[in-house]
């Protein structure tokens, strides 16, 4: 498929979300910890790259001020992100 | 040869056999359950070891500690209910 690229993005966006997630919940009762919340500041960082990223090449992946949008492909138009 | 302490993290499944009655035609029934690693674990400490992000999402938790899989029950025992 030509959207390997693509694929693989979100791929590693999912995964940064899945850490931040997590350390978010760990945050929630470890407040003090340091080392967690510069690992969570640093997932954020990374985070902020991929999207970037990903936005600039294939489109707005979030509404209401998330994601800049644009036309021609914005987010009125396919395949989105579970279409390709 | 000392009988190796039964850890709760990693085998996780607990089995129970509830009373056979001597007079029940059917074969005994093995209930087998799951108890969670975090049971045992009490208060989070910090610095736990981490898995990298490509296993952590695929595992399903960010701390080998807590990784419970829940495998399906082995269908090879005979009278497994």
């Amino acid at each position: 498929m030509s959207h390997e690229k693509q694929k693989a993005l979100l791929r590693n966006l999912q995964e940064v979300d899945f850490v931040l997630v997590e350390l978010t919940l760990y945050l929630d009762t470890h407040p003090d910890d340091h080392e967690a919340i510069n690992q969570y500041n640093q997932c954020s960082l990374e985070r902020e790259g991929i999207l970037s990223e990903y936005e600039e090449k294939y489109g707005p992946l979030m509404h209401f001020g998330h994601s800049f949008n644009r036309y021609p492909c914005g987010w009125s138009e396919g395949p989105w992100p579970w279409e390709i | 040869m000392l009988k190796e302490k039964h850890n709760p993290f990693k085998d996780q499944y607990r089995v129970w056999y509830p009373y056979h009655s001597p007079d029940d035609p059917c074969p005994p029934i093995v209930r087998q359950y799951v108890v969670p690693p975090n049971q045992y674990l009490g208060f989070q400490p910090p610095n736990l070891p981490q898995y990298s992000k490509q296993e952590a999402l695929m595992k399903g938790t960010l701390w080998p500690i807590f990784f419970s899989p829940y495998p399906p029950k082995k269908r090879g025992k005979k009278h497994e209910s």
